[in-house]
């Protein structure tokens, strides 16, 4: 199931400098259970993926609640661990070539002058491999702005020690110098000099963003992760604060990724989209294109379920996402999206869960009469029954099911009282490059069969 | 008296005492609620949504707050009388609470107990209010005391109990027929594997799915009023589609009224019948819902309308509404938008406008809809009066 290594980068963007590049970074966090607290599985909240954050541009990431962009978003700020993966820090383009080369390679099969470049990739750029000074560089110039700014902010603090601590942190500034560059700072996010000997919970919703806002610029990063800044927001409020970050992008060149929910807010303040779903990207692009013209069916559905301030239309797109989120801790194979898809086809990725899963809806008695499931594999199991005439039974309703599972080739093999069934194998679907710039992980778009064309 | 109001709001005054004197955070707040009907509560952060609503369950802690003046009636289906929630005796209003009103709150890791599992805080919800139900579904006709025990044991009311070593057979029913009321309220909002949320504490869960279980945990007493604060913010389109499906089917099925505070505009033009718009603890406008977000009367309604992004907004030219909320302590008798609109007179800083009905099913505060005879003003203090060619729009 390996990823052959001559596909098209997803996201680069060749011509400019990428600030942060993510590969197949994976967080996996262990799921504990019982009295002995023993790891029993894990929950898939980031699952393979791959981005790249130019310089300068403002990326809006998207999809389900409890998708792992909050995750995400830890992992670019080095704030959790990831269970695999890499991420990189300010590649110019040939860098970005290089990573991509060879790190999928043993450094001992590299030629020399390759295994210097990927030493010096990993020492100055690579997050968790890079040098202490590094490492240092890229904890300053990486800030983030969490949802709730309330709770980021320490109840106990006074506004001139919470937006001064980083600089006090780094050394950067002390006593009388520090109060000047503090009131700097809030000045930079219209807050006043009266505003310093506060404490937070003084502060309206609005104002409070715009402490957390004004301590992320402490350090005059290059880039901020902003997890879903103006949620808690009235849109007028919203509006000052947004208006204010694209001021400041405009003013220090800043690089944002932007968390949110709020389809009309990512549409005006990003350059480009990525759209998650269940621990993935499932497409990625210029965020007007990809809002007009979706390549991913998942897109679509997040569109047509925004409410609209005009029109007569109810926003009713996730009717036609079926059934149940499903569970991160064993995500779907080959797409993560099939059982609920509504425009599934036979190679989506189809399992034998599933067949189990559709049997259980629409023949429940049989459904009762199973014994027991040894799957070999996902995609191939026995299924015993009770008796000989249960098992004729289910091979009939299994072949019925077909068109519930986008019509694909179910194998079933009747041997007495069991039933052997076999799904073709499935590689998980992974982004790729569609048109220049835009990227999609469904078939429909990867083999130019449109569903909604 | 108007018999068809589930809940009456008349004249509600909130204070807090703070270090720099009393702020008023709900200011002479009138409105009413309809049985089955959604009224939204939009407006500017920090303007008293939150307040509003928690008083209505008598919430608001005491002190630092202190309801100054008004009542909130509210008409149970069975009582002939209104009961008012702010004189009521303590345990007229936790009969109230989770059963005839339930709240979902606006921060759901505030609201939930980060030290008991999901399937346990649901549990002593049903447990509390719906303990007859959950014994009759384990076919236990006649409650003992110590089953009634073990159950809110279970619920995790009650640390311990004997119970459970004396009745392991009607224990086990119990258990399962809490479990099963649980799994089934939480399958209801549509979280992933219901089964693992349950045995789940708080931290493990996305933002979205402790809203969901929030949720979950207000609906599972069908309540006559549901107060919902912001329940969706925190959720991706297709999750708040759904959970608007699932207020919108409550709310047909048991004609269960919904207050719901939002500060999304396109949201509530999708869900409510009426809306409220309240500025710095004042009502501004309320109407009906789609023509008060097509023709917007009131200058801060226009001002959010306004600071929308849209498709054809460059990027950081939203047009929001300048300068801020002003401070409510000590605030002197007039119109508290008046350092922000651009329509403002003389006449609004000295007086507070009163309501006036300018359109069908309109309310608005604002002295562009008051004479200057009325007001008592000089006629050239007043503001640019309101033209009803103005909406046109
Ligand atoms: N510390 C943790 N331990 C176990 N599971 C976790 C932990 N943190 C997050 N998860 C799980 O990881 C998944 C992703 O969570 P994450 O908070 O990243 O989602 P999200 O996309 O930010 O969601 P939302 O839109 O609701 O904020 C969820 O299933 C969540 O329950
Ligand atoms: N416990 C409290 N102590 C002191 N002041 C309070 C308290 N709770 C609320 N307030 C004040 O009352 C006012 C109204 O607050 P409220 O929470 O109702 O605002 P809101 O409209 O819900 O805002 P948001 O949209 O941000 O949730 C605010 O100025 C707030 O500071
Ligand atoms: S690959 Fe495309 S069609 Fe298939 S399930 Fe995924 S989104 Fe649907
Ligand atoms: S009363 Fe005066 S200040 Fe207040 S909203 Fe109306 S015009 Fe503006
Ligand atoms: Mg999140
Ligand atoms: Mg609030």
């Amino acid at each position: 199931m390996t990823i052959s290594d001559d596909v098209q980068v997803p996201g680069a963007v060749a011509s400019r400098r990428s600030l942060i590049t993510l590969r197949d970074v994976a967080v996996h966090y262990p799921v504990k259970e019982g009295v002995l607290q023993r790891v029993t599985s894990h929950v898939k909240a980031v699952d393979g993926v791959s981005l790249t954050i130019p310089r300068g541009s403002t990326v809006g990431l998207v999809g389900e609640s409890g998708c792992g962009k909050t995750t995400l978003g830890k992992v670019i700020a080095g704030l959790e661990s990831p269970t695999s993966g890499d991420l990189w820090f300010d590649l110019d383009p040939s860098d970005a070539e290089n990573v991509d080369r060879l790190r999928n390679r043993d450094p001992k099969s590299m030629s020399g002058e390759d295994r210097e470049t990927w030493q010096r990739l990993q020492g100055q750029h690579r997050l968790g491999s890079m040098s202490r000074e590094f490492q240092g560089r890229y904890r300053r110039n990486c800030q983030v702005v969490f949802q709730d700014a309330f709770s980021s902010l320490n109840p106990r603090q006074l506004v001139r020690d919470i937006v001064g601590r980083p600089l006090r942190v780094y050394n950067e500034a002390s006593g009388e110098n520090l109060n000047q560059q503090v009131l700097e700072l809030l000045e930079r996010v219209g807050l006043g000099p009266q505003h310093l000997l506060r404490y937070p919970h003084q502060f309206s919703g609005g104002q409070r963003q715009r402490i957390s806002i004004a301590r992320a610029l402490a350090l005059n990063p290059e880039f901020i992760i902003l997890d879903e800044p103006t949620s808690a927001l009235d849109v007028s409020v919203q509006a000052q604060i947004l208006n204010l970050l694209v001021s400041l992008q405009r003013e220090f060149e800043l690089t944002y990724l932007f968390i949110t929910h709020d389809l009309g807010v990512v549409e005006h303040m990003s350059d480009e989209i990525a759209v998650m779903y269940l621990g993935r990207l499932v497409e990625q692009g210029p965020t007007r294109e990809v809002f007009d013209n979706p390549f991913h069916p998942y897109t679509e559905v997040l569109r047509d379920s925004n409410p609209s301030l005009t029109g007569d239309s109810v926003a009713d797109g996730h009717r036609r996402l079926t059934g149940s989120v499903p569970n991160p801790i064993d995500p779907p194979t080959g797409c993560r999206l099939h059982p609920r898809c509504p425009v599934a086809v036979s190679t989506c990725g189809w399992r034998v869960d599933d067949v189990l899963e559709q049997l259980e809806v629409s023949s429940p008695a049989s459904f009762e009469g199973i014994e027991a499931v040894e799957r070999s594999s996902e995609f191939s199991a026995v299924i015993r029954l009770t008796d000989d005439d249960a098992s004729r039974a289910m091979a009939h309703e299994v072949t019925d099911l077909r068109g519930a599972l986008g019509n694909v080739e179910v194998d079933v093999r009747r041997d007495g009282k069991e039933l052997r069934v076999d799904l073709p194998e499935v590689d998980d679907i992974t982004l790729e490059v569609i048109e220049p710039g835009r990227m999609s992980a469904c078939v429909h778009a990867q083999s130019g069969n449109w569903w909604n064309k | 008296m108007a018999h068809d109001a589930l809940l009456r709001v008349e004249g509600l005054s909130v204070d807090f005492q703070t270090s720099r004197g009393l702020a008023r955070a709900v200011d002479d707040v009138s409105f009413s609620i309809k049985r089955g009907e959604t009224l939204a509560l939009a407006g500017e952060t920090g303007c008293g949504k939150s307040v509003t609503a928690r008083s209505i369950l008598r919430l608001v802690p005491q002190p630092p707050g202190i309801y100054s003046a008004g009542s909130i009636y509210f008409q149970g289906i069975e009582e002939s009388e209104p009961l008012d929630v702010l004189e009521a005796s303590e345990q007229q209003v936790r009969a109230l609470r989770g059963d005839r009103i339930a709240m979902v709150f606006q921060d759901p890791s505030k609201a939930l107990n980060p030290a008991l599992t999901i399937g346990r805080q649901l549990g002593e919800v049903f447990a509390e209010h719906r303990e007859a139900s959950v014994f009759e579904s384990a076919g236990l006709g006649t409650r003992s005391r110590g089953a009634s025990r073990y159950l809110r044991h279970r619920g995790g009311l009650v640390r311990r109990t004997a119970y459970r070593f004396t009745h392991p057979s009607a224990t086990k029913r119990l258990t399962d027929a809490l479990d099963e009321r649980v799994l089934q309220a939480l399958a209801e909002t549509g979280v992933p594997n219901p089964r693992k949320v349950m045995t789940s504490y708080p931290h493990e869960l996305s933002g979205g799915m402790k809203q969901r279980v929030m949720i979950a945990q207000a609906l599972a007493c069908d309540p006559d009023l549901l107060i919902a604060d912001e329940p969706t913010t925190a959720l991706d389109v297709t999750i708040q589609a759904r959970i608007l499906d699932l207020l919108s089917e409550l709310q047909e099925r048991k004609g269960t009224a919904i207050l719901y505070i939002t500060h999304d505009l396109s949201l509530v033009r999708q869900i409510a019948d009426r809306l409220a718009v309240m500025y710095a603890g004042r009502i501004a406008e309320i109407g009906d819902c789609r023509d008060l977000l097509s023709t917007p009367l009131h200058p801060y309604t226009q001002g959010l309308m306004n600071a929308i992004p849209r498709a054809e907004t460059k990027r950081g030219e939203l047009a929001a509404i300048p300068g801020t909320v002003p401070v409510l302590i000590d605030a002197p008798r007039q119109c508290h938008f008046v350092s922000r609109c651009s329509w403002a007179g003389e006449a609004c800083t000295t007086h507070i406008p009163r309501e006036s009905h300018p359109l069908p099913d309109r309310q608005v505060s604002c002295l562009r809809f008051e004479s200057a005879a009325a007001v008592g003003a000089a006629p050239g203090d007043m503001p640019e009066q309101y033209a009803s060619a103005e909406v046109t729009t």
